[in-house]
């Protein structure tokens, strides 16, 4: 360990086992040591020690102390690469990556071949997205360290990062030429990670080529499969495009995906032929639903209605709840609507005389019990949907006086007020339907949910407190657990109540869960590397370049904007005027405005 | 006796004439699963509103309380996965005898006469089978719930007593004692 300030033998070993100390988490055993150094007069100043002890300290959660160890220990040896690496850790801790990045540099200036921070650098780079600087460091660990695994594949990613795809397959093809090449899972997920990025490159030919010389050892048949599909479609083979989704169908008759390339691959021009198509697979794999739901999305007409008739029946028979959601997909066409309407309706009448869901059917087995209960269910939930708030409601309350014992017409109830805009009424309903199972987490988040828009949320908190962790406060745990949607609805609750310091902080909270997500990518540098899953860590990295897109970062940034444009156009009056304000709320405000 | 206990198959009285329980009359209806399951914390208040519409007296929280600890003599019966019917007894040993005491045994109207009343009762007369410990069930039923009568008789129970003024707040007041014997009942050692 070259130093401009070497300690001798018995000072060096002690300063070792500082080292190590740090390494095995051993931080009181560490400090002692250091102690033993420091206290000799000698070394009182010596850098290294200072700046361990620092680094040290900072695991002790004594942030300043390390600072002012790590600095003076610096100062005291500039050219020392361990002081610049462990101001760089110090640094990273506190997540200020750019100038943990800047020490790294200049630790590598003193000794421009530790792998260590090599290492350190390459994270902190690629978290940052430096992808040029990615690129660099990745090569230099690469001359360093060429029998190693991780060295070509981090080489390879970071030309595939910076779009150069053909030096990025080049790394690769070299790697898997290599005796370092052992033919298990991990290779076979190198290989479809090489087919990836042949794909991105554009050369669909290519890729067919290398997934039909390597398809043997690759372990993942599906994603074979699909990848072949995908292939075969881009290339315009179509009819070996077919063969390969009628396999993939074969395997799973229910992914309604595999159902529209086929139709792709057969070359439909109209939604007869497609119709024709999940018509025969309906024949063939008579125990799946996709194909019987998918004709619906094709059919019009007297074709729809017999169809769809027979969708409902079935349906209302067996009982299944979300029916309705699954249909509802259909009613932006109005022809479909009015099938559905009077279908339904003259299974109500005909259910009601005779437990049949038509005369016609009269000779044939009744119908169970709950049949009529559905179906009041079904209507209550279609007339909601259209807006027609007062026959939903005269619906549900049919359904409710039939059978007042089932949850989800209580929640229905609820759902049609909220619709119609009498949030009060709908948390009621909600609450009703939570006390009736209080194991169900979701009609308990639910009922939250709609406390929340009723502005309860004392009340919306003791619900949630049914199923957060004991002797924790509810909102606290839920914050734990990054439950946005529930911070989201108490900001916009805080919001309309005035209390815009709470609204902003709820706000701040889910930013801070975002800030976190991006945070937590960083363990997943060397984890996926490691672990050889790269075509599920480039999609990492690309989730989280766009992580802020997600729909519930925008719907918090609104609330927080309006507040913030609120309180611009509405200052609070001045504190130190006026008495009256809640100081705790005025406090958290002004934090918030960085107003302290 | 705390609470008026009533045990009936049927709900209003104005019900009953309509209410017969031949299997004969009965048209073929398609299949539907009956399924007994447990009264826990999370679903007691299901019971609750159940009894609510089913009975017409009421029952204090007490009843629940014990409900709650009376393990397979109180069930919540499901037609299809929805809630429908519950059955709730509890053990009596007065009168020097050992009996399982129905409580309360009823079901929603719009499912009745499809075998859930069936259920339930088959799984008492299952259970005090196998407990074997037992010298009778009985119950309590309004005289003129006729359609509970005769659905208890299919079970081989017999109205052994009349009570007047049996039940408080409802008409008529009266009610039967329907009794089923298990074993000669034998007092102990009484010479």
């Amino acid at each position: 360990m070259p130093s401009s300030n070497p300690l001798p033998p018995k000072e060096n070993a002690l300063f070792k086992r500082i080292l190590k100390c740090y390494e095995h988490k051993q931080y009181k055993n560490g400090l002692k040591f250091a102690k033993q150094i420091l206290s000799n007069p000698k070394y009182c100043e010596h850098g290294e020690t200072l700046a361990m002890k620092g680094l040290t300290l900072n695991c002790l959660g004594r942030k300043e102390e390390a600072y002012e160890h790590v600095r003076r220990g610096l100062r005291n040896d500039l050219q020392s690469h361990v002081c610049w690496h462990v101001y760089g850790l110090l640094q990273r801790s506190d997540k200020k990556y750019d100038e943990a990045i800047k020490c790294y540099r200049n630790a590598l200036k003193w000794d421009k071949d530790n792998i260590q921070i090599l290492r350190d650098l390459s994270l902190l780079q690629i978290q940052m997205r430096d992808l040029e600087g990615y690129k660099d460091t990745r090569y230099h660990l690469f001359m360093l360290r060429p029998t190693q695994r991780a060295s070509w594949i981090g080489f390879a990613i970071s030309y595939h990062l910076l779009k150069d795809h053909e030096m990025a397959l080049k790394i690769l093809d070299t790697f898997r030429n290599s005796p370092m090449v052992f033919y298990d899972y991990d290779h076979s997920e190198l290989l479809l990670y090489q087919n990836m990025l042949i794909q991105e490159s554009g050369d669909s030919e290519q890729a067919l080529k290398h997934l039909d010389k390597n398809i043997d050892k690759i372990c993942d048949k599906i994603t074979v499969k699909e990848t072949y599909g995908k292939l075969r479609l881009e290339l315009a083979q179509y009819a070996e495009a077919s063969k390969v989704y009628e396999q993939l169908l074969h395997i799973n008759p229910e992914n309604k995906m595999y159902y529209m390339k086929l139709a792709e691959a057969e070359r439909h021009t109209t939604p007869e032929d497609t119709l024709a198509m999940l018509e025969h697979y309906e024949h063939e794999y008579p125990r799946a639903l996709a194909p019987k739901r998918l004709q619906l999305n094709y059919a019009t007409g007297d074709k729809f209605k017999q169809l769809v008739d027979r969708y409902l029946r079935k349906g209302l028979h067996k009982g299944v709840p979300p029916l309705f959601v699954d249909l509802r997909s259909l009613y932006k066409d109005q022809e479909k609507v009015n099938i559905i309407e009077s279908l339904v309706l003259g299974y109500k009448d005909a259910l009601k005389a005779h437990d049949h869901f038509s005369d016609e059917d009269k000779d044939k087995p009744r119908e169970p019990a709950s049949a009529l209960l559905w179906t009041y269910y079904f209507l209550a939930q279609h007339y909601d949907y259209l807006g027609l708030t007062q026959k939903a409601l005269d619906e549900i309350d049919v359904a409710i006086y039939h059978t007042p014992t089932l949850i989800e017409l209580f929640v229905t109830k609820g759902r049609i007020y909220k619709h119609g805009g009498d949030v009060q009424e709908a948390y009621k309903w909600l609450d009703e339907a939570q006390g009736l199972d209080t194991a169900d987490r979701y009609i308990n988040s639910k009922c939250a949910k709609y406390m929340l828009r009723a502005n309860l949320i004392k009340e919306a908190e003791e619900t949630c407190s049914k199923f957060t962790r004991e002797g924790v406060q509810a909102m606290e745990n839920l914050n734990e657990m990054q439950c946005m949607w529930i911070q989201t609805e108490a900001a916009y609750a805080y919001k309309r109540l005035g209390k815009y310091g709470e609204a902003l902080k709820k706000c701040h909270e889910v930013d801070r869960h975002f800030s976190e997500i991006i945070e937590d990518q960083f363990d997943f540098h060397t984890y996926c590397m490691r672990k050889m899953t790269l075509r599920s860590y480039v999609g990492l990295l690309r989730l989280e370049d766009v992580l802020r897109s997600h729909p519930f970062y925008f719907k918090a940034a609104k609330c927080a904007i309006e507040v913030y444009i609120r309180l611009h156009d509405h200052p609070l009056p001045d504190p130190t005027q006026t008495q009256e304000i809640d100081t705790g709320e005025l406090l958290t405000l002004c934090l918030l405005l960085n107003l302290y | 006796m705390a609470a008026a206990s009533c045990s009936s198959v049927v709900l209003q009285g104005s019900l009953l004439a309509t209410v017969g329980f031949s299997s004969s009359s009965r048209r073929l209806r398609a299949l539907a699963k009956i399924e007994l399951g447990d009264v826990t914390p999370h679903n007691i208040k299901q019971l609750k509103l159940l009894n609510q519409v089913v009975f017409p007296v009421s029952y204090n929280e007490k009843f629940y309380k014990d409900v709650l600890e009376a393990g397979e003599l109180a069930k919540i019966a499901y037609y299809n996965d929805v809630v429908v019917g519950a059955v709730c007894c509890r053990v009596d040993t007065s009168e020097n005898s050992r009996r399982l005491y129905i409580m309360t045994l009823g079901c929603l109207y719009a499912y009745r006469r499809l075998g859930v009343g069936s259920v339930m009762v088959k799984h008492v007369l299952d259970y005090v089978e196998k407990k074997g410990n037992f010298d009778s069930i009985f119950l309590h039923v309004q005289v003129n719930n006729e359609g509970a009568i005769d659905f208890y008789k299919k079970f081989g129970f017999e109205i052994v007593e009349t009570k007047k003024y049996y039940y408080k707040r409802i008409e008529p007041a009266d009610a039967h004692v329907l009794q089923k014997t298990l074993r000669t009942h034998n007092p102990p050692a009484a010479q």
